[in-house]
């Protein structure tokens, strides 16, 4: 179990590493000139050239790529070309805003895919209407989603604010977004796992010692839909960290996605790598966490990947 | 010999697809996407249409008409669809086989690679491609590839570790047939049923991302139509104008349903291809 760990979270790193130097040498490759976006209206050309040299842009790519990555294992994410304080400082309480959604997020698609996966188990005859939410659920992108929620609950009902912001009130529509738009997979976890799980000798013999039903599902049957669950649960928890780019825009959310979509069009570099960067790390780190919990609940995944 | 069953959903899937196909390539039957109509297209105040019979879906903010627009978007979709699929499937495979059979270095590499292909956060990662391109089907399908290739790539790497030391490949090396050979002619042809099931999903998941790059405005650009830059311009419209949301909505969802019905269907006709699912959202 320890050498299989060792794997993953090396991997993990490479991968990390891998996505930070493509995002480095992809933003050199993209046009524009970020003095340029910082002093846009700069008549003179001494004074382009003045920022280029305090940003160190006028020294050539490669002493540039061992700057930045030194700085970068030193825990240095550098400094905002526009907003000219640290880019931790600035990601950090943009992850945490995006925290809350992607938490509140999971916690929605998990009750919402976990009751059309248990209902469509147990009552044949909504079997189809299950099939019928979850294969349109399924075909819809995340920002559709959150507009027809807004136009239904902020414009007709006005249940809803629909100008934007982070607070309990604006958490509901976009976690809800996430959580209709992830549910089916987790519906279809459950509805698969518990059809396993139902036709096994262990549930058999259970029935047949006289247990009562309610004690087989939670104990018997729901158990073993843990494992899978958890893996789930850690893709999505990373990938929602590394950034619910869409869903952030439709509702304007002020998180980490929104955080790199502005630096983006500002030509922000540093931030722009930050957000990339703080992304990988949430999606490595969040499925390596799904995997110890994994092994913790199931002894069955113990054993070394074939 | 057992009758061959043809799926409900595959049948359903595939009829959505012919009627989505049929209006792609009638597209320029539905009007001028691109006609501003502002004397007769707009209400007096310079609102957009409702659904009338002179305007069947209405008209956008421009008074340009709806269902034209709407055809449009619909060829692009189709279009993204059926070309980034074929180019994501391509490269993935391309990547899979050969990781899968030369092993060693070449495969550690590769894998390396597709591990940050997956890890790589998906909406910004298309973020900073587009940034390098202008606007347009091309900029689309480059995005598409350079991100959808790396699931196909895992798929096939893994169906290629699980033949690798079946008799035909041994069998073939044995006779002193090339690397490249064994690749190519007894190897690539077994990748077919998996990746034929994959591939509507993939397509469906290549909808889903065409509509939200152009939503994001990283796609394609006004006047241009797609579907997602139509809901992206209707947006400020949703609380008088609720169709320039709903009518392309739920072209995107027909679409996507249609892809993932047929998908459906086929892995019901190959029940040993059911761990294939889907990536996207």
């Amino acid at each position: 179990m320890a050498r299989t760990l060792i794997r993953r979270i090396a991997f993990g790193v490479i991968a990390i590493l891998g996505v930070a130097v493509l995002a480095f040498l992809l933003e050199f490759v993209v046009p524009g000139d970020p003095a340029r976006a910082i002093a846009p209206r700069a008549q003179s050309a001494a004074v382009l050239e003045n920022i280029r040299i305090q940003l160190h842009l006028n020294r050539p790519l490669i002493v540039q790529f061992a700057d930045y990555f030194g700085e970068l294992f030193r825990g240095n994410l550098g400094t905002s070309y526009v907003q000219r304080q640290s880019v931790t400082s600035l990601i950090m309480p943009r992850l945490a805003t995006t925290g809350w959604l992607a938490l509140a997020g999971v916690v929605a698609e998990v009750i919402i895919g976990g009751a059309l996966g248990v209902l469509s188990t147990l009552y044949a005859r909504v079997r189809a209407v299950v099939a019928a939410v979850n294969l349109t659920l399924l075909s819809l992108p995340q920002f559709v989603v959150g507009l027809v929620l807004l136009l239904i609950f902020g414009f007709r009902l006005h249940l809803a604010p629909v100008t934007g912001g982070a607070g309990p009130a604006e958490i509901v529509l976009p976690a809800l977004t996430l959580g209709l738009v992830g549910a089916p997979w987790y519906a279809q976890i459950v509805a698969d796992q518990m059809a396993d799980s139902l036709a096994s000798p262990y549930v058999r013999t259970a029935v047949a010692k006289g247990l009562p039903d309610r004690y087989i599902l939670w104990r018997h049957v729901l158990r073993n839909v843990l494992s899978p669950a958890i893996t789930m649960i850690g893709m999505d928890l990373g990938a929602y960290l590394s950034g619910v780019v869409t869903v952030e825009v439709v509702f304007g959310w002020p998180g980490i996605g929104l955080l790199a979509v502005d630096s983006l069009q500002n030509l922000d570099r540093p931030v722009v790598m930050g957000t990339v960067i703080v992304g990988a790390v949430a999606v490595v780190a969040f499925n390596l966490i799904a995997d110890v919990l994994r092994m913790y609940v199931d002894p069955r995944t113990r054993e070394e990947p074939a | 010999m057992r009758k061959t069953r043809w799926p409900g959903t595959l049948i359903a899937g595939s009829a959505l697809l012919l009627v989505f196909t049929a209006i792609a390539i009638a597209a320029p039957a539905f009007g001028n996407p691109l006609h501003q109509n502002l004397l007769s297209g707009l209400t007096p105040s310079g609102l957009p249409l409702g659904l009338s019979w002179a305007h069947p879906l209405g008209t956008d903010a421009l008074g340009r008409s709806e269902l034209a627009r709407l055809a449009y978007g619909i060829r692009t979709s189709m279009i993204v669809a059926v070309v980034s699929n074929v180019t994501s499937i391509a490269v993935g495979a391309a990547v899979g086989l050969a990781a899968g059979f030369f092993r060693g270095p070449v495969e550690a590499v590769l894998m390396r690679i597709t591990d940050v292909g997956l890890a790589l956060p998906y909406t910004l990662a298309a973020l900073v491609i587009a940034g390098l391109m202008t606007a347009g089907l091309t900029r689309v399908i480059v995005i598409i590839t350079a991100l959808f290739w790396a699931y196909p790539a895992r798929l096939v790497y893994g169906e290629v570790l699980r033949l690798r030391h079946r008799g035909f490949v041994e069998s073939a090396e044995a006779m002193g047939a090339s690397g490249t050979s064994i690749v190519a002619r007894h190897l690539a042809p077994h990748m077919f049923p998996l990746l034929v099931t994959y591939s509507p999903l993939n397509a469906a998941s290549a909808v889903v991302f065409e509509a939200t790059l152009s939503y994001l405005g990283a796609g394609i650009n006004p006047p241009t139509a797609s579907l997602g830059n139509m809901i992206s311009d209707g947006q400020s419209a949703l609380s008088y104008a609720p169709h320039l949301l709903l009518v392309p909505a739920v072209a995107i969802l027909l679409i996507t349903m249609s892809f993932l019905l047929l998908g459906e269907g086929l892995k019901a006709r190959n029940p040993d291809l059911k761990r294939v699912s889907w990536l996207g959202r």
